[in-house]
């Protein structure tokens, strides 16, 4: 893969976003919100005239005074750095109900505006839809209020347009990256979910006929999918690459998870928002569980061609360490050698580097 | 229920009581496939909070994994349990009531109490964490049994109207599914009388509770955390009723007599979340010893809140969806303050157990919020309910030992 | 003419090991030194020595393989995992071998091996002291006795002390209670050889146990431990004679396969 092309603007300016990334940028005519978990509706805050800003933890981890070790290092980084006050410029934080931890999380957070979203956990339940689009409404409402706008639909008809858009150019990257270095894929999606939408999606555009340029085969490389919950750092994707593998499918929650599935534009917006939410790839969180979640992960790995699964977990995350058995005996007895990697840091260093470097050997 | 140690201190007379209460209760679950059978009566293992009266209602009998949890621990079970379902792949980070009870069914030879009854159904609602979502989805994969979920949706500020209608929405097709599964119709009035039994036992627990505001106790922690298994594994039932109304007498006796749990009451403690069942009595002692009294818990109250008269499924939906492990911080600070001074408490313990995450991830922070605001002092000691592979004799004793110096030095 | 020969160097975080086979695959060298530092250096030096007492010119090593913690530091023509490597070279010294469990100083692993030594599924213990050989270290300094010779202490044992905590730093705590009450030595050594075979029959639970079951790395001398395992596991165990060479053995087999 050329250097030039990571010099290229487009592409330069997406790789920059991820590097800058943690802290809210120092951006007078933009106020940034912050979220966590990628259930959060971006779009409410779009249409509030607020910038998404994915909550990601920082490279150094701080330890917050206030949370017991058995507790994920992605809560406990982001809290030390809220307590540190690198986070003082958001505008606020919205916290989407995932698990056990961000519940909690939502209690200790420091921020004065914080809102919460409490999707179903199980979206197919009688009901669920209604009270789903009843907790949109209310915040809507209360986002709106708290940005200090009226909420109008045409500001949110707005919204779903542009990440529908960024939806549909992230989908075209990642039906690339069995030709991209995984790292580079890994990032530009990271890209998405940190800087100002609008901007992304003319970046994105701008760069995939030079990313199409450069793709090439992955060759005699090992194909894999990677699934997971977050990544905050190339760091595993790298190591992919060094050990001569690929990932050529990517559902983790900072990966192409994030933006599968568009959201119906011929509906009113809320409406749409749920049904969306109620669609989207398999989540630990939600239930139906590990049995729909296998079968994706079987599908996508058949789609891509893809010679084994690896399921990063991060330690003391109990959704996923409890959809790693179920899902891992699926895919095995399906015949798709799968790695469960379990990682404290996104940072991978020589245990995981064994593990995975030892994987790829059996395959 | 056999505990491996015994109290050093005022025992009650209804122990024993509970004692046959629970045998008989797991002596009935065990052969339950056999006298349930031919009475078309199907068994639910089902979380702790999950509506329960449904069940009863069509005569479903009920079997409780997390009761069955606390027992393994308390018997020294949970280890080898434990160690079974890490065997088959389950981290070692997961609840210790999830991984004994999966081992216990992976490997019945390790379980004690004849093991658990194989269930035809199981019920979860997830008001109590999101671990019991998962460990249920995986004996759905075990048993292969069907499934039915009851979400209650948490509460991060205010109880939401539509979270209440979801509720009872799920709660309406509960009864649908239940009443197919069954071959059996609801009748309303059936729902209505074990909403009632529920009603009043906990009214009967609530006094008893209520007896600790007395001076001096005549409860130590130990007998809430040992006589509260009826109200979990009884409820909606009128042996549950007939229990409690045997303990508060018992209780009520004591407090006209002026009997002390802890003889010579020096200082009156709150403890909070779930007990460390493999020590239960041991540690305790180390308070009682000094002349302190755990006279309330937030534990044992969870059990303590009525079903608001009226239509009996808003009212479930209500009173389940808001149970305080449901609740946000704000709601458990307010809580321990107001138990710190219904029972004029000087200090509280605070156990941060690795297996209970919405319990013990916000621990640190309500207790320097409730220390602050009644100026009372915490400690936080960290163990598992279960697991008593990490058990640490030492640092917990010097952490105790502190607190205790501390309290007799405020005097 | 000259013969050709295959290098195997394992440099781990406590000690490199270093193999040099014939051309038939025969062992023809061994040496074995703490890493220190720089254990790329250490490898190194003790190749160069290894082939000067041989009296073997530089070409004739014709290919190597690296594995262990510092593989990367070593110029080698591949670097491959220590497990691939220990399951390559315990298969070679037991066909019959379909489950081996290697426990060194700072990690312990399962590997199940596919005959010929494929590795089939593997789990590690890399994060934890306990079940390692540091485990043992630490217990051995409590009781004030050479880790050499906690083997032959357990032998001595008339019971069993049990050690519960899963945390190294608790149960050296623990046994320091036991000695203090008085407890023998060596039931207490023997309590500490069961724990880490307790440990590590878990691990060995994960991927599936599976006859015949082999046990190297250097906590593999340890009698003790041995026999602890053995009891866990129900069966007897193939043990090498030099326990602490065979993931370098194996590695120097794979670099005989390398064009």
């Amino acid at each position: 893969m050329n250097g030039s092309l990571y010099g290229a603007e487009p592409v330069a300016v997406l790789l920059a976003a991820v590097r800058g990334g943690r802290r809210p940028p120092a951006d007078p005519q933009r106020r940034y919100f912050g979220y966590f978990c990628s259930y959060w509706p971006e779009e409410l805050l779009l249409a509030a005239g607020l910038e998404p800003l994915r909550l990601l933890p920082p490279e150094t981890a701080g330890t917050p005074a206030c949370l017991p070790a058995f507790c994920c290092l992605p809560a406990r980084a982001c809290l030390a750095a809220a307590e540190a006050g690198e986070l003082d410029a958001l505008a606020g934080v919205g916290f989407a109900h995932s698990c056990d931890t961000v519940q909690c999380l939502t209690g200790i957070w420091p921020h004065r505006t914080r809102l919460f979203f409490v999707p179903p956990a199980t979206p197919l339940a009688p009901g669920a839809e209604v009270y789903l689009r009843g907790e949109l409404h209310r915040l809507w409402r209360q986002l709106a209020a708290a940005a200090g706008v009226q909420p109008e639909e045409e500001a949110l008809r707005r919204a779903v347009a542009l990440m529908n858009g960024v939806r549909l150019l992230a989908g075209r990257l990642d039906e690339m990256r069995p030709g991209l270095p995984s790292p580079l894929t890994a990032a530009l999606l990271r890209a998405g979910q940190l800087m100002p939408r609008a901007d992304y999606a003319a970046a994105l555009e701008a760069a995939l006929p030079l990313l199409a340029d450069a793709a090439d085969e992955p060759g005699g490389r090992r194909r894999l999918v990677l699934s997971g919950s977050l990544l905050e750092s190339d760091g595993l994707y790298m190591m992919f690459e060094e050990l001569g593998a690929r990932v050529v499918a990517d559902d983790t929650c900072t990966g192409y998870r994030h933006f599968a599935v568009t959201v119906d534009e011929g509906v009113e917006p809320l409406a749409g928002l749920a049904a969306r939410c109620a669609a989207r790839p398999p989540c630990p969180c939600r239930h139906p569980g590990p049995d729909r979640r296998a079968d994706y992960l079987l599908d996508l790995a058949g789609r891509r061609g893809a010679q084994g699964v690896v399921l990063a977990l991060r330690k003391y995350c109990d959704p996923h360490a409890w959809d790693a058995v179920a899902v891992g005996e699926r895919l095995r007895r399906s015949g798709l050698p799968v790695l469960v990697l379990e990682m404290e840091a996104a940072a991978p260093g020589g245990q995981e580097r064994t593990r995975l470097q030892a994987f790829l050997e059996s395959l | 229920m056999k505990v491996a140690d015994e109290p050093r201190y005022l025992p009650l007379r209804s122990s024993r009581h509970l004692g046959r209460t629970m045998q008989k209760y797991y002596l009935l679950m065990r052969y339950q496939h056999l006298w349930g059978r031919p009475l078309k009566r199907p068994l639910a293992w089902v979380t702790s909070g999950a509506p329960v009266e449904i069940l009863r209602a069509l005569g479903i009998d009920v079997f409780y994994p997390e009761n069955y949890g606390a027992l393994c621990g308390a018997r020294r079970a949970a280890v080898e349990l434990c160690r079974a379902a890490e065997a088959a792949g389950y981290s070692q980070d997961l609840c210790s009531y999830a991984r004994a009870g999966i081992g216990a069914v992976l490997r019945p030879d390790l379980a004690p109490a004849g093991g658990m009854p194989r269930p035809d159904l199981l019920v979860m609602c997830n008001n109590i964490c999101g671990t019991v979502l998962k460990w249920y989805e995986a004996l759905a994969g075990l048993f292969n049994v069907p499934l039915f979920t009851i979400d209650t949706p948490f509460i991060a500020a205010d109880v939401e109207e539509h979270a209440v209608d979801y509720v009872r929405t799920q709660l309406r097709r509960l009864i649908d599914d239940l009443e197919r599964f069954t071959g059996r119709r609801l009748r309303p009035a059936e729902l209505e009388r074990r909403v009632a039994l529920s009603n009043q036992a906990v009214g009967l627990w609530c006094e008893i509770r209520d007896f600790c505001r007395h001076r001096p106790s005549p409860l130590n922690a130990p007998d809430l955390f040992v006589h509260m298994a009826p109200i979990v594994v009884l409820r909606g039932t009128a042996g549950a009723v007939g229990y409690y109304r045997r303990l508060r007498d018992e209780v009520a006796t004591r407090v006209r007599a002026g009997l002390a749990a802890v003889p010579g009451e020096k200082h009156r403690l709150l403890w909070d979340n779930i007990a460390i069942w493999y020590r239960l009595y041991r540690f305790f002692r180390l308070f009682s010893e000094r002349g302190a009294c755990f006279v309330t818990d937030t534990y044992t109250g969870g059990w303590a809140a009525a079903l608001a008269p009226g239509d009996p499924l808003e009212s479930l939906a209500r009173t389940y969806t808001t149970i305080f492990l449901n609740r946000p911080v704000e709601f458990r600070v307010r809580q321990m303050v107001e138990l710190i001074r219904a029972y004029a408490v000087d200090g509280f313990v605070m156990h941060a157990n690795r297996s209970c995450k919405p319990y013990s991830l916000v621990q640190e922070e309500i207790r320097r919020r409730v220390m602050n605001e009644t100026g009372v002092p915490g400690l936080l000691v960290e163990a598992d309910m279960a697991d008593a592979r990490v058990w640490a004799e030492e640092p917990v004793h010097n952490r105790v030992q502190a607190f205790l110096e501390n309290l007799e030095l405020r005097g | 003419m000259d013969l050709h020969y295959y290098l195997g160097v394992d440099i781990g975080s406590l000690t490199t090991k270093v193999v040099l086979l014939d051309e038939e695959g025969g062992l023809t060298a061994r040496a074995v030194h703490r890493s220190g530092y720089r254990g790329g250096e250490t490898a190194r030096r003790l190749v160069e020595e290894l082939r000067r007492e041989q009296g073997l010119a530089p070409e004739q090593i014709i290919r190597t393989v690296a594995t262990g913690y510092g593989r990367v530091t070593f110029p080698a023509d591949r670097e491959v995992s220590e497990i691939t490597c220990q399951a390559r070279g315990m298969a070679h010294l037991f066909p019959a071998a379909r489950t081996v469990i290697d426990i060194g100083g700072q990690d312990s692993k399962v590997m199940r091996v596919l005959p010929g030594g494929r590795v089939a599924d593997f789990a590690m213990n890399d994060k934890c002291a306990a079940g390692t050989g540091r485990f043992l270290e630490v217990m051995a300094q409590a009781l004030e006795v050479p880790v050499e010779e906690l083997g032959a202490l357990a032998e001595g044992a008339g019971g069993r002390c049990a050690i519960s905590s899963v945390c190294t730093v608790f149960a050296e705590s623990e046994i320091i209670s036991h000695l203090a009450q008085g407890t023998p030595r060596e039931d207490i050594v023997a309590g500490v050889c069961a724990a880490v075979a307790a440990r590590v029959a878990s691990l060995a639970a994960r991927v599936g146990v599976e006859p015949e079951i082999a046990f190297t790395g250097g906590v593999a001398r340890n009698r003790g431990v041995v026999r602890a395992l053995e009891a866990e596991l129900g069966r007897a165990l193939l043990v090498p004679a030099e326990p602490e060479i065979t993931a370098a053995l194996g590695a120097a087999l794979i670099a005989r396969t390398l064009s």
